[in-house]
């Protein structure tokens, strides 16, 4: 079903439809076109991309008149924490030798009626894993875009490397700025009248991608997020407090001040009584959670710009299976949680944009554990209001051996900057990728609407 | 103190041993012992970098009470040298403590009786208990390094049976040792053969994941020189290493089984491994690895890291500890005694405790006892470490910047011990409201306040009729998170 495009040495599948790349470059006022796209591609990209960018323009312009800090337009990121199985997320059916290479750990063909487990036709060559059918109506909606065969050029296969690059917006780990390309770009678009809660990281520890951030705090729940104690005591303790972190220029002393300033700002939520909107319910699980309180930071206008969160579990050595397996489960959680945000968020939607994505996909061949090994292509997910769905957004190299890399993986034909670039610049406002991006100048997909 | 009929009987099977063990502060509660001991103290000296402070505080998890006073006139090379041989007798209290943990004390499947939160629960007592109570600073503190060099996540594949074990005879048996006995021990641990899967790597298309680990993470460092190619030779090697499920006779230990081996010949970062080599191809790999050059040169600027900190100290050890690793064949004391004794050690960057590093050192802090039971361990979920508990192999991590911004756990857990809220945990609250802010700033930060210190004196005399809040509020100050 794949066949090679003219003149270049990438691939697509023109079944589908799902090869638009513009290859327009997010400069202010100029597009590169030293490519040899597609034919749709070129099409594409000569009209999306002049249009994105007048569009952008009008949405600085908003920005800049906009009153203090309210409504602004939210990323939440979503880090698949072990290296999730791209071609078990985004099923490429149409490819013989992924059924060949994975007796086993292989999600069958939308068109295997013989079975109730297969994938959910997305565009006759892409499936959507059944688990996620929660989020199935998002693609036919328009809200959800993939992108596959994306990831970094780092190929040590390692996660820590692999994160490592991908969470301070790198190349690969062994070069670039130390701090995480979120740091980067909330430094880069700072305004006096900021929110201390301008990022929030779900969980215990703070991520690479915030490191070095300001306006921005690591919490296990919201709930949670408070001086325990009694009224008095706890206005005691505060003071003290205040006054202990005052001076300090450390790293500590910063995060002190900001603390108790999100403690500030949190005083006017009450984040136990949140009710989710339009009959939603949430899944009980970690994920589910923190996107429940993503949704009430959101709602609350609290001049929250952007969520982390985590899931880890996806390092399926063994045991990931097809329909049994480790891996139904994580996916499972996956669809429920990000369909309930996207449900709850309702209207509110157009101003958030998810991705969903991980260090690396896995190899292509099965092994003998039921599971899969490290590998290199990933997928990422875009979820929002603002987003250009209902398409997988592949320069699809081929899953035949002899496509693939030399250790078998899928090659990775998308550098993950380049999605991460067009939110920030269209969705968040930010001008300044290069810096944000450590050199690299990310190319448009053209993943967002023009508005 | 009640006690169920297994720890009767521990205690009783063990009369002979915990007799033998002795015990330097005779039978007095450990507490009172503790309380004595701060009778001695002299003067504390002043400033963030004191160095006594500093020493105690890399060298294990900080002062408890006359600590610094007692450091102070032993002087540093013969403390660091005691530090070293770890030959102190632990307490006879937290002998039995230890001996009430069937997690350390029953092998993996005998233990299967036991809810996994039981057993990592019990594991997580027993390293509070060590870290708070222990007689040798150093080896917890090394313990710490290497329990995360080495990370098994306690709740995958039933990881956390094994853990006591691998905790027992791969961790604390060589963390002063020499690093090849280490890898080696590691290598046969079931506990860490469970979290890597190796028991699926079968001749034929191996499983990689232990064999990128040993390499990436246990011995060379990703940039160690290795390739992909060496990855699938060394998981060639490993093959055939996996789990005895012949029940009861041999209860999931770890085996060799030949049938499962690939005997093929291998290569092995340049090296050839000949065929038939079976079992032994696990010794080539590990030898193999230890007298590689960036093995010596990863672990040195691991532990330099670990005990220097983020800055230039660090990085200007790096290459004596790794000659010393060279000409020691790795051993772990010679390489960390220059670091212990050197001024870098005292004047280099601070680093941010870890939660555990924080719990721990604050109820030492106050002189303070804990069972290591449930409720701190509470805390240190939310603080963010609770142990045995971290999914991926790199260990929890050390850097700033990964901590510093949750905080206000680390507050709340303050607040708590300072108000002697914390369930099995005990502090002499009223031993702390005679001392007085200054006093009490002494105690907790282990040294004289001075001028920097002013806002945190403010602070703590405007509270001055109040201890429990003084107590909390000392123990929160930003100089608390740093080591």
């Amino acid at each position: 079903m794949s066949k090679q495009t003219q003149g270049s040495d990438w691939w697509s599948c023109d079944g589908g439809g799902h090869t638009t790349f513009s290859q327009s470059g997010l400069r202010c006022n100029e597009l590169t076109q030293n490519w040899m796209p597609s034919r749709r591609g070129l099409l594409v990209g000569a009209g999306m991309g002049l249009v994105g960018w007048m569009s952008q323009r009008t949405a600085l312009a908003d920005l800049a008149i906009a009153p203090g800090r309210k409504g602004k337009n939210v990323l939440v990121t979503v880090f698949l924490r072990g290296g999730a199985d791209s071609m078990s997320l985004v099923v490429p059916f149409g490819e013989a030798n992924y059924y060949r290479r994975r007796p086993n750990v292989s999600i069958p063909s939308p068109q295997d009626r013989g079975r109730n487990f297969r994938a959910l036709d997305l565009d006759g060559f892409f499936g959507l894993h059944p688990m996620l059918s929660p989020i199935h109506p998002l693609y036919h909606s328009g809200k959800l875009a993939i992108i596959h065969g994306c990831g970094s050029q780092d190929e040590t296969r390692s996660h820590f490397e692999a994160m490592s690059a991908m969470e301070r917006g790198v190349a690969r780990a062994s070069q670039g700025p130390t701090d995480g390309w979120i740091a980067r770009h909330l430094a880069s678009t700072e305004r006096s009248d900021d929110s201390p809660l301008r990022a929030v990281a779900f969980g215990s520890t703070m991520p690479d991608s915030l490191r070095g951030a300001t306006h921005a705090v690591a919490l296990n729940s919201l709930t949670e997020f408070r001086l325990e104690g009694e009224d008095a005591d706890r206005a005691q303790i505060k003071m003290a407090l205040a006054q202990m972190y005052k001076p300090g220029q450390d790293e500590v002393a910063h995060a002190g001040r900001e603390t108790l300033a999100v403690l500030d700002a949190m005083d006017r939520l009450d984040p136990g009584t949140y009710k989710p909107k339009f009959g939603t319910t949430y899944p009980t699980s970690d994920l589910g959670n923190g996107l429940k309180q993503v949704a009430c930071l959101v709602r609350a206008d609290l001049g929250l710009e952007v969520a982390c969160l985590d899931k880890g579990g996806w390092d399926t050595h063994v045991a990931q299976g097809s329909e049994l397996g480790t891996f139904p489960g994580l996916v499972d959680d996956l669809g429920k949680s990000l369909a309930a945000f996207a449900q709850d968020m309702g209207p509110d939607l157009g101003r958030v944009t998810v991705v969903v994505m991980s260090e690396f996909g896995r190899r292509l061949a099965e092994n003998t554990g039921l599971g899969t090994d490290h590998g290199r292509g990933g997928a990422m997910f875009l979820i929002g209001g603002g987003v250009q769905g209902g398409k997988v957004f592949a320069r699809w190299p081929g899953l035949e051996d002899s496509h693939l890399d030399p250790t078998g993986d899928l090659k990775v034909t998308t550098d993950y900057r380049d999605v991460l670039g067009e939110v920030l610049l269209t969705r968040l406002g930010n001008q300044a990728l290069r810096p944000v991006f450590a050199g690299y100048q990310p190319q448009s997909i053209g993943l967002i609407k023009a508005t | 103190m009640k006690l169920s009929r297994r720890e009767c009987l521990q205690i009783s099977l063990g009369g002979a041993t915990l007799g033998a063990l002795g015990w330097a502060g005779g039978c007095a509660p450990l507490a009172a012992r503790l309380t004595q001991r701060d009778d001695v103290a002299s003067p504390l000296p002043s400033g963030p970098t004191a160095p006594e402070l500093r020493l105690l505080n890399r060298s294990g998890f900080g002062p408890r009470p006359g600590d610094v006073a007692l450091l102070a006139s032993q002087g540093r090379i013969s403390y660091v040298d005691q530090c070293l041989a770890a030959a102190q007798n632990e307490p006879l209290t937290l002998s039995m403590q230890l001996h009430r943990l069937d997690a350390l004390q029953i092998d993996a499947y005998e233990l299967r009786d036991l809810p996994e939160d039981t057993v990592l629960s019990q594991l997580q007592q027993a390293a509070i208990l060590r870290a708070t109570h222990g007689a040798n600073p150093l080896l917890e503190r090394m313990v710490d390094f290497w329990t995360n060099h080495f990370n098994v996540y306690g709740r995958k594949g039933l990881a956390a049976y094994r853990k006591g074990r691998d905790e027992n005879d791969v961790v604390r048996k060589h963390a002063l040792g020499k690093f090849p006995d280490l890898l080696r021990a590691s290598t046969q641990s079931s506990a860490m053969l469970v979290y890597l899967d190796n028991q699926l790597n079968h001749k034929g298309i191996p499983n990689e994941n232990y064999a990128r680990e040993l390499m990436e993470l246990h011995s060379l460092g990703v940039h160690g020189g290795y390739t992909q190619r060496d990855v699938q030779e060394v998981a060639r090697c490993l093959s055939g290493w996996t789990l005895d499920l012949q029940w009861p006779r041999n209860r999931g230990r770890l085996k060799f089984e030949p049938s499962l081996h690939d005997d093929g010949v291998k290569t092995v970062l340049g090296k050839t491994i000949p065929p038939g080599g079976g079992a032994k191809d696990l010794d080539q790999v590990v030898s193999i690895l230890c007298a590689h050059p960036a093995c010596a040169h990863y672990i040195s600027t691991k532990l330099c890291r670990y005990l220097l900190g983020a800055g230039p100290e660090a990085a200007r050890w790096v290459e004596p500890t790794a000659t010393v690793f060279r000409q020691t064949g790795g051993d772990i004391r010679a390489m960390i005694r220059p670091i212990l004794l050197s001024d870098d050690l005292t004047t280099g960057p601070l680093i941010m405790k870890r939660p555990f590093d924080l719990a721990v050192s604050l109820i030492r802090a106050l002189g303070g006892v804990t069972d290591g039971g449930r409720p701190i361990q509470e805390h240190l979920i939310k603080m963010g470490e609770p142990l045995y508990q971290w999914p991926m192999p790199d260990g929890y991590p050390d850097r700033t910047s990964a901590w510093a911004g949750s905080l206000l756990p680390r507050w709340n857990f303050a607040a708590a011990l300072g108000r002697n809220q914390i369930g099995g945990t005990d502090i002499d609250l009223e031993a702390l409201a005679s001392r007085g802010s200054e006093g009490l700033f002494e105690l907790t930060h282990g040294r004289r306040p001075n001028a920097e210190d002013h806002p945190v004196m403010k602070a703590l005399t405007h509270l001055s009729d109040q201890p429990k809040l003084m107590a909390a509020v000392a123990l929160s100050s930003p100089a608390m998170q740093w080591r």
